[in-house]
């Protein structure tokens, strides 16, 4: 190195030059990093932090054999931004005319091709395209610089969701020539029409339609869970939303090596019901069926596993399609089964005769005279409801059972008292919630014996007088099918995660045990009596043990019990002597020849079309010699 | 100081200067290159990210029309539509068989095995079931 230049007069020249250069960059870091630093990185935050949701999928609801009952569909959201075409176009024609023209040749083509995949008017299509203005308050207007009380109308709904396959066609929209090659195709002919934009989300559908709906329930519109399993499993199906924090270029795409923070959505839970969508289909068909025949008020079927309490099926007429659930009245949406209350009439006759049995204070031998028109009772004389039919000899409690004796049923529960009889009523559930997992239950009507009229204990044993719902019912006739046991309304079988594993098994639940094990054996074999010389002969299927009781109550219309308004009733179960499922028919106020409705000619026949479907599909197996013989014979697994 | 030690550590500095603008160029081009490469695989993982999510909702949609086309409705109606004529089974049309079926088709496999007739020098042979005398 020359001794010219490490002079030290170009020494000092070139120090004090370099120091000062970093001295001027050491201001200005001060100047970005101290004084000015909350307004740039307001500005950098703004224009390049980005924090994107990331949808957690709600979980499906499945019924038991794996069918879905809802799910969740993804769906695109398709909007337009009117003036960003327009803004493009001007843009490039500032600079190139004849290319502003070919480009909006090509934009045009585009929508052309959207139209088509949309099933669309190309005049409708392009009205969505047709720059707009919108006002504003003039005091917030200062979104695009002026004050003028309006501004640019960014965003306009152009479908509110395509699915997936249909959107992968709009994607694939590519109106360059046919005989281009492929590779050599520009990017401005392919792709979305400009100012298209995209928003995804999920869609809450039910492709079973009407079928359980009011078991399933909906999401609404605000996407909040409305009624049945989706409101009572919200916390497991509806999953957490995730979000990731990172930053975007120019052109608003995510610059995924700046991403900071990132929590993943985690996809709700499945919830598996106990419905059999099989069993579910029959009732609610034999439901389409008697609304048709009889064009009842009100009906309500309900099937459930008798060992386990487990729901099978649970419908009411009329119902809904839950993805249309904005076209029926609220009251319709009502799951009539738990909410609505009914008298309970001869179904009740069970309590009645349960409680003298295992109090000891009757066999099934035991007989009364049924024929007398009241009875003198605690010093008084009460009148007796009057039986349809007058009875030559004393009936014993069985008989009383089989053919309904009013009569009989209110001396089974003079026998008992009233203390012990509404005892007994509570035991069997009634005037308290069954625990139905969903909502809305109402837990009947039972007053207490000190606020009973001197008539109650005639009427009450006889099912009247108290208030009860069609699972209340239905769940104290499957106390005797199961052993004595009154078991707990369950619908929900599992939860599993999104990826199938699963995470909680839900067993069968005893609530209380109302009788010894016996006496529920007895009741079971004189409840079979009712379908085999009783009022519930046409139940009876050949083979099977059926055991059951038919109801017929008078509906209470402006404070009167109506002659001609009636609730039909049948519960029953089978095989008697090892029963497998219990079913309930109600018919509110059906519509039948002559005028009555009993349970007898309305809900009995239900009754055995839905049992013989329950019998081939469940493979219920007969308990006794079926005496018919088989239309097809196999021997030796030969024809 | 004296000029040939003034000298010496000018051009000491200046070789060090030039050794670190060298090193801190190697590191900030390597910081570069870097850069570059976790940019590529992130947006790499992006990709697969997307894809996959892609998948999901494709996934999800088929699940949603498979669960569709298969509800009892539609089934009925191609039923009609098909002329396939089925009806629910009904318990006089049912014939149960109480005995196993595995064991009812291997004894009728077997007997139709021991059955055929048997050509050349081979003696027939007979099974007989081994039962056990209690002791």
């Amino acid at each position: 190195m020359s001794k010219g230049f490490a002079s030290s007069y170009r020494l000092v020249l070139l120090a004090t030059t370099v120091l000062l250069c970093f001295a001027g960059v050491g201001a200005r870091l001060v100047q970005l990093h101290v004084l000015d630093r909350a307004r740039l990185v307001s500005y950098v935050d703004r224009a390049r932090r980005t924090v994107e949701t990331d949808r957690a999928r709600r979980g499906d609801i499945l019924d038991a054999r794996g069918d879905v009952l809802a799910t969740s569909r993804p769906l695109v959201q398709l909007a337009v931004d009117p003036w960003a075409l327009e803004e493009y176009i001007e843009h490039v024609a500032k600079h190139n005319a004849d290319r502003a023209v070919a480009l909006e040749s090509i934009e045009r083509r585009k929508r052309i091709a959207l139209a088509q995949i949309l099933a669309m008017p190309l005049g409708d299509l392009e009205e969505f395209w047709k720059p707009d203005w919108r006002k504003v308050d003039p005091e917030l207007d200062s979104r695009d610089g002026l004050r003028d009380g309006r501004i640019k109308s960014r965003w306009v709904k152009l479908d509110e969701g395509v699915t997936e396959s249909v959107f992968n066609k709009i994607r694939g929209i590519n109106v360059s020539d046919v005989d281009e090659p492929e590779d050599q195709i520009s990017a401005v002919y392919k792709g979305l029409p400009r100012g298209l934009t995209i928003s995804r989300h999920y869609e809450r559908e039910y492709p079973l339609n009407r079928l359980a709906a009011h078991v399933i329930g909906f999401m609404n519109r605000e996407d909040e869970a409305s009624g049945g399993v989706e409101a009572f499993a919200d916390f497991y199906l509806r999953g957490q939303d995730g979000w990731r924090e990172s930053e975007k270029d120019g052109r608003r795409r995510e610059l995924a090596q700046f991403r900071t923070r990132q929590v993943p959505a985690s996809d709700g839970y499945q919830v598996v019901l106990s419905i059999d969508s099989v069993v579910q289909h029959l009732i609610e068909s034999e439901l389409a069926m008697m609304a048709e025949t009889y064009k009842p008020e009100k009906a309500t079927i309900i099937v459930s596993d008798a060992k386990s309490g487990f729901l099978l099926g649970m419908a009411n007429y009329p119902t809904y399609d839950l993805n249309h659930y904005t076209e029926v009245k609220l009251e319709v949406q009502r799951n009539t089964a738990v909410t609505d209350l009914i008298d309970p009439g001869s179904t009740f006759k069970i309590v009645a005769a349960s409680g003298a049995l295992e109090d000891g204070l009757v066999t099934p031998s035991t007989r009364f005279n049924c024929s007398i028109a009241s009875i003198e009772y605690k010093g008084r004389v009460r009148r007796f409801m009057p039986d349809e039919h007058t009875y030559h000899h004393p009936l014993s409690v069985a008989e009383i059972i089989s053919q309904s004796s009013n009569i009989g049923a209110a001396q089974l529960g003079m026998r008992l008292g009233e203390q012990r009889m509404y005892d007994y009523a509570r035991q069997f559930g009634f005037g308290e919630k069954s625990g139905f997992p969903l909502g809305y239950e109402s837990k009947g009507l039972l007053n207490t014996p000190d606020k009973w009229s001197a008539l109650e204990i005639t009427r009450i044993p006889a099912g009247y007088s108290i208030s009860a719902t069609p699972i209340q019912i239905h769940y104290a006739m499957a106390s005797i099918a199961s052993d004595g046991a009154l078991l707990k309304p369950q619908l929900i079988r599992e939860i599993r995660a999104a990826s199938g594993e699963s995470i909680y098994n839900f067993g069968g639940v005893t609530r209380r045990r109302v009788m010894k094990p016996q006496v529920a054996r007895a009741m079971a074999q004189m409840l079979r009596g009712v379908t085999q010389i009783g009022t519930g002969r046409d139940a009876a299927i050949d083979g099977y043990q059926i055991a059951g009781k038919t109801g017929t109550a008078q509906k209470l219309i402006d404070g009167k019990y109506s002659k001609r308004h009636h609730v039909g009733s049948f519960v029953g179960f089978f095989p008697a002597s090892a029963p497998e499922v219990v079913v309930t028919v109600i018919v509110d106020d059906a519509k039948v020849e002559g005028g009555t409705n009993y349970g007898s000619k309305v809900a009995v026949p239900a009754f055995r079309r839905v049992a013989k479907g329950l019998i081939s599909y469940l493979d219920i197996k007969p308990v006794e010699e079926i005496t018919t013989q088989p239309l097809l014979a196999l021997e030796g697994g030969r024809r | 100081m004296n000029k040939s030690s003034t000298h010496a550590f000018v051009n000491k500095l200046l070789v060090y200067t030039v050794l670190t603008i060298g090193f801190n160029g190697t590191v900030g081009l390597g910081t570069v290159w870097m850069r570059h490469q976790i940019a590529e695989t992130a947006a790499a993982t992006k990709q697969h990210e997307n894809r996959l999510a892609a998948v999901e909702r494709r996934l999800a949609e088929t699940t949603s029309r498979l669960a569709a086309e298969q509800s009892p409705d539609k089934l009925e109606a191609k039923n009609v539509s098909v002329n396939l004529g089925l009806v629910r089974p009904e318990e006089s049309r049912i014939v149960r068989i109480e005995e196993s079926p595995e064991e009812r088709l291997a004894a009728k496999r077997n007997l139709e095995i021991f059955a055929t007739d048997v050509e050349g020098d081979f003696a027939s042979v007979q099974f007989k079931r081994h039962v056990q005398q209690p002791l």
